[in-house]
């Protein structure tokens, strides 16, 4: 739980949204994300593979590159707007106090140079180390995130290493400057369990030491229960349902969380089929202008053709059920 | 399942120099060391372990996408291991490998479209229109809209581009897919779709899988047998269930403990097993057992003599000198 939860957030999302045109028409990538994350705490992100997560991660960093790309809404980072900021401001901001682990490790490495030389490029362009104190402290980085004889390793190439290992190189860049807030994109995906332990535990050390707060994408619920604190859930560049994790996770509230959680296989038990959402994945192109969901919700009902709104609270969600219904329902399923 | 061997590997070994450390100092990171393992026709054998065991280059080395160092691997009888490129055309076809990584192994300056039927086009499986058509189908199958054969990866998010990596594969209509990590970027619902379709594609074609994941979850849901790898060994091999219900290896143990656990409230929390000691480095293998350095239960005999991955029990095979049950 946040430790001063009253204090200005440290990340604050308002209306975040990301459309881009293309040849079939346009894409609303992210549509209307709102989100705040406060000092310490982590705030995980959930939701169908291309609702709009990594594409809300690159536009808050302005790192979208696409020419046709328009973004609108607001960013506030520390308390200042930095939606629209331009490279040579956020330069300093981005890799110094965000630190940034993307989806895609080989986006943040060059193949070029060796992962030492590019640890310690990163450490000395935010911090005024010395070239020799930067290469100790890369490697201290490699042996934390559990890269075996990192002395060495350090004057590797990125295609010598294993997929997990170069995860863990880039999660060794973003921790170098001890950012305020750390955006990690599926940071553990390409990681086995024990190594993935090892690295939430120094993603909660960052926390716990300097007080850092931390957006996690992760389709791992597994993750979140561990990590995070509150959570979001997206559906088609929609936040569907938001609130402290244990609410979402124990009490769900809109039908894609429910099938969300439905959805994840156990091992503990071993079924025929897995369940999965009903429906097809809805193309980006003609997202209903009502609820998005609604055409693989099960409980569709009339007024799902208006889109429903972000209730308020702390536990927020978007749908029209009514708290009666919801729990009818959910009885009634289990 | 049948009992018909559709690939054998034979004692695979792949050494890899590296460079750094002290200047003139060459090391090699033998990254698989003595592999052996049989793929029966129509099975799912899944392979799990910790990150830079060796479970990508054994991948590799099994498709002949990457020269062994020592070893034999041989598909349908037949060895592959040291023949030229030229003669293992038609055999490559017939072993297709689902990338780890969705965003460097497609070519971003091809639409996906191009890239799932560029492997039709080259061995001429039809007209354009039937090869269109295929791709369309591929599409649909794996969750894709066919409206988007005319984009580009970059397009694409992690999850998505995984699906057209999985399409690819499953073109050519292969005996063998060799699936590396490839529901990984997907949210559960799609990632249970794809695995729901991959289990549907063997039924009806009689597919043969070899899939690598972390999840250990994934893994049961859909091996028949899975091995379990350690710093370039195969350290267990069983029965899905068995391994899960009881493990014999400690590392197994160790690895089932440590998988993440939802607060929802359905599941009993376990008790995690952490590992202490150094990670293993493929470039200083430990003598005797790779895992005795971490293993709770390691003895003198454990610091000595190299375990062989004996059958301890009727289809139960474990590199141990003390198995956990016994
Ligand atoms: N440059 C682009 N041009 C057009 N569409 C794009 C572009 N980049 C992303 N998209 C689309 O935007 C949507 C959101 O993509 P995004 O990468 O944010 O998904 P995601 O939630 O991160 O998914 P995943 O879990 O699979 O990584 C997708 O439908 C994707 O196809
Ligand atoms: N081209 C290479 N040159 C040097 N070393 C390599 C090369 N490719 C792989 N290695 C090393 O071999 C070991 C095994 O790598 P591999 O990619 O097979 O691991 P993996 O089990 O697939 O790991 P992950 O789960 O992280 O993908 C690692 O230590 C890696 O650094
Ligand atoms: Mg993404
Ligand atoms: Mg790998």
């Amino acid at each position: 739980m946040s430790t001063n939860e009253h204090a200005a957030p440290v990340l604050e999302l308002t209306d975040l949204s990301v459309s881009f045109s293309t040849r079939q028409g346009l894409i609303r990538a992210v549509d209307g994300l709102s989100l705040s994350v406060g000092r310490g705490e982590v705030h995980g992100i959930v939701g169908e593979s291309g609702s709009g997560k990594s594409v809300a991660m690159y536009s808050l960093l302005g790192l979208t590159r696409d020419a046709n790309a328009s973004i609108t809404g607001s960013v506030r980072f520390e308390g200042r707007e930095i939606l629209g900021s331009g490279d040579k401001a956020m330069q300093p901001i981005r890799g110094g106090e965000i630190g940034m682990i993307f989806q895609d490790p080989m986006t943040a490495l060059t193949p070029v140079y060796t992962v030492g030389w590019q640890i310690v490029e990163q450490i000395r362009q935010h911090t005024d180390l010395t070239k020799a104190q930067a290469k100790a402290r890369a490697i201290e980085l490699l042996g934390e995130v559990g890269i075996p004889d990192a002395k060495r390793r350090v004057d590797s190439y990125p295609h010598e290493f294993s997929g997990g290992m170069r995860q863990r190189v880039v999660i060794a860049m973003a921790m170098s400057c001890n950012p305020k807030l750390l955006i990690a994109d599926e940071p553990t995906t390409a990681l086995d369990v024990t190594t993935q332990a090892q690295i939430l535990d120094l993603m909660s050390r960052l926390r716990d030491v300097h007080n850092s707060s931390i957006v996690i994408i992760t389709h791992d619920m597994g993750v979140i229960a561990e990590m995070a604190d509150r959570v979001t859930v997206m559906y088609a560049g929609r936040p569907i349902e938001a609130g402290p994790e244990l609410d979402v996770v124990r009490h769900p509230r809109h039908p894609y969380t429910w099938g969300l959680l439905g959805a994840v296989p156990r091992i503990g038990e071993r079924s025929e089929r897995l369940a999965t959402i009903a429906g097809n994945v809805m193309s980006p192109l003609d997202v209903p202008v009502g609820c998005a969901f609604a055409p693989r919700c099960a409980y569709v009902m009339d007024e799902c053709a208006a889109r429903p709104p972000w209730s308020d609270g702390d536990h927020r969600s978007a749908c029209w059920l009514s708290d009666t219904q919801r729990v009818a329902l959910r009885r009634k399923e289990s | 399942m049948s009992d018909e061997v559709l690939l054998r590997a034979t004692d695979v070994v792949k050494s890899f120099p590296i460079r750094g450390g002290k200047l003139g100092t060459k090391k090699v990171a033998t990254a698989v060391n003595g592999v052996s393992l049989d793929i029966f026709k129509g099975e799912t054998l899944g392979i799990v372990g910790e990150s830079g065991c060796g479970k990508s280059t054994l991948a590799r080395c099994l498709v002949q996408l990457m020269p062994v160092t020592s070893g034999t691997v041989s598909f349908k009888g037949e060895v592959l291991t040291g023949r030229s490129r030229r003669q293992l055309r038609d055999t490559r076809r017939d072993m297709q490998l689902v990338f780890q990584d969705p965003y460097a192994s497609l070519n971003p300056r091809r639409t996906v479209g191009d890239i799932v039927a560029d492997p039709m086009r080259i061995n001429k499986m039809g007209t354009d229109a039937v090869i269109n058509a295929r791709v369309a189908d591929l599409f649909k199958t794996v969750g894709l809209d066919p409206s988007y054969v005319q984009r580009y990866p970059h397009e694409f998010s992690g999850g998505q581009r995984q699906r057209v990596g999985i399409a690819r594969a499953l073109s050519l209509n292969p005996s063998l897919v060799v699936a590396d990590e490839p529901v990984s970027a997907l949210d559960v619902s799609v990632q249970a779709q794809v695995l729901n379709l991959m289990s549907d594609l063997q039924d009806e074609f009689g597919l043969t899988y070899l899939f690598i994941a972390h999840d250990l979850g994934v893994v049961r849901h859909v091996s028949d047998r899975v091995g379990v790898m350690y710093l370039g060994q195969l350290v267990e091999l069983a029965d899905a269930d068995a391994l899960y219900d009881e493990p014999l290896h400690p590392y197994t143990n160790a690895l089932l403990s440590a998988v993440p656990q939802l607060n929802d409230g359905t599941e009993v929390p376990r008790e995690r097993i952490v590992l202490s000691g150094d990670v293993p480095d493929p470039a200083d293998r430990p003598s005797g057992c790779p895992f005795n350095p971490r293993c709770p239960s390691a003895t003198d005999q454990c610091r000595t003599e190299v375990p062989v991955l004996l059958e301890i029990r009727p289809k139960r095979f474990v590199a141990c000198h003390h198995p956990l049950t016994f």
